[in-house]
């Protein structure tokens, strides 16, 4: 089983119906020039990139932008058009009154299965006491957390709510909440070792590739910022393959993060091990 | 008379060839152009057009000919994020492969025929798919 745990459907074209709702997203997004994508495109590319499945992650910037860029019931009807191929998760505004309710919606009438939030673009440190309503939520349901880590190149983010070790206080006071850093909290990669290593409900995605092609820059995450030994023997419970696509190159890195020197196990826990044990708890 | 017409394709390979002559025979029989030219173009810059024998063992050979000239794995410059998409340019070696094919071809309309060798078919080439594609085909003549 080869999961991407890190993909953004938002040009995915069964909710591209409407033309000023893609352009919005374009521009909040910072992704141009892609046009929409049918779902047997989408396939080929899973195909291609000898994926099973993928983990779709809406965004929820109403407080920001004046709407969720993709809402969680759009994440609902792409899950429900394949049902096998793909992992929905919900998105929520922190600063919305009604966001745990509608969080606890999203978990028990759409099926989703977790929840993603950007501190970045979404103006909130980690351990801020806005958050604690979806954290109860999440822990009252067993559903794991992605956030976004380390550097985003969507417009209006501030880098300083995101850094991993903004994540430490959370960590430790929720050691039963499954919480992944997104794009292994690139640059600060060796804190987000540090986490891992401290807090075993820590996780990583490896949707990082902000420099030059993706074997070389997972070889210089991977074999130099930090050792391919400090994953192949003590984190390979916490590493799991994502590609944030469609900003970074999802066929080109699910080959890459083969090439990288782990062992065959660690691989197979890499690619989709971890993320089911993430999903679904130990 | 000058017509303009399209062909959509969705490709399912990586690096894939193609054969479009069928598409473009009836797209000139379509146009009533009995003399004049038909102009086959390729939308795309990491895609090429091009025109040989539709062999297995062709085809195989030359992708494995553009394989050797362009590796995947030499530190081509083309590799990092582009400020005007938001996202990673990793298909250096598509632009290259498309440089080497070209990007269209050319055929004579000749008293309602299409002159071409028996030999010879297009090819739509693929270099950074799977992808949705277009192909312009522009029909001039009387």
């Amino acid at each position: 089983m080869f999961i991407d745990m890190h993909v953004h459907p938002a040009f995915y074209e069964p909710i591209n119906e409407n033309a000023e709702i893609e352009e919005m997203r374009h521009n909040v997004l910072n992704i141009h020039k892609n046009g929409t994508a049918p779902l047997v495109h989408i396939f080929n590319q899973m195909k291609c990139a000898s994926l099973d499945r993928l983990c779709l992650l809406p965004e929820d910037y109403t407080t920001q932008v004046g709407q969720a860029v993709v809402t969680n019931e759009e994440i609902q009807r792409l899950v429900d058009l394949a049902p096998d191929k793909f992992i929905g998760f919900a998105g929520a505004d922190p600063y919305d009154e009604r966001a745990a309710e509608k969080l606890e919606y999203a978990f028990t009438q759409l099926k989703l299965s977790g929840l993603k939030l950007h501190p970045s673009r979404q103006h909130f440190y980690p351990n801020d006491a806005i958050l604690r309503p979806l954290i109860e939520v999440c822990e009252r349901y067993n559903k794991p957390i992605i956030f976004h880590s380390g550097v985003s190149i969507e417009p209006d983010t501030d880098t300083k709510y995101a850094r991993p070790i903004e994540f430490e206080e959370l960590a430790a006071n929720h050691p039963n909440l499954r919480i992944c850093l997104a794009h292994f909290g690139w640059p600060w990669v060796q804190e987000t070792a540090m986490l891992m290593l401290k807090f075993p409900n820590v996780y990583a995605d490896t949707g990082l590739l902000y420099f030059d092609n993706a074997y070389e820059f997972y070889e210089r995450v991977f074999h130099h910022d930090i050792p391919v030994t400090w994953i192949d023997r003590s984190l390979r419970h916490q590493v799991m393959f994502g590609s944030n696509n469609p900003r970074f190159e999802q066929i080109r890195m699910a080959d890459a993060i083969t090439k990288l020197g782990f062992r065959d196990s660690t691989l197979e826990l890499i690619k989709g091990g971890n993320a089911l044990e993430f999903l679904n708890g130990r | 008379m000058v017509i303009l017409k399209q062909i959509k394709l969705l490709t399912t390979g990586y690096n894939q060839f193609v054969l479009i002559t069928k598409q473009v025979l009836e797209l000139v029989q379509e146009s009533n152009i009995t003399n004049g030219m038909v102009h086959v173009i390729t939308k795309h810059t990491t895609t090429g057009i091009t025109v040989n024998e539709s062999l297995e063992c062709l085809e195989s050979d030359i992708e494995e000919f553009l394989s050797r000239l362009v590796p995947e794995h030499l530190p081509y410059s083309h590799a990092r994020i582009l400020s005007d998409y938001g996202s990673t340019a990793g298909n250096p070696t598509g632009h290259l492969k498309a440089h080497l094919t070209g990007n269209h071809c050319h055929f004579i309309i000749s008293d309602g025929e299409l002159l071409k060798g028996d030999a010879q078919d297009i090819y739509f080439c693929e270099f950074d798919g799977p992808a949705q594609r277009t192909v312009f085909v522009q029909i001039v003549g009387e």
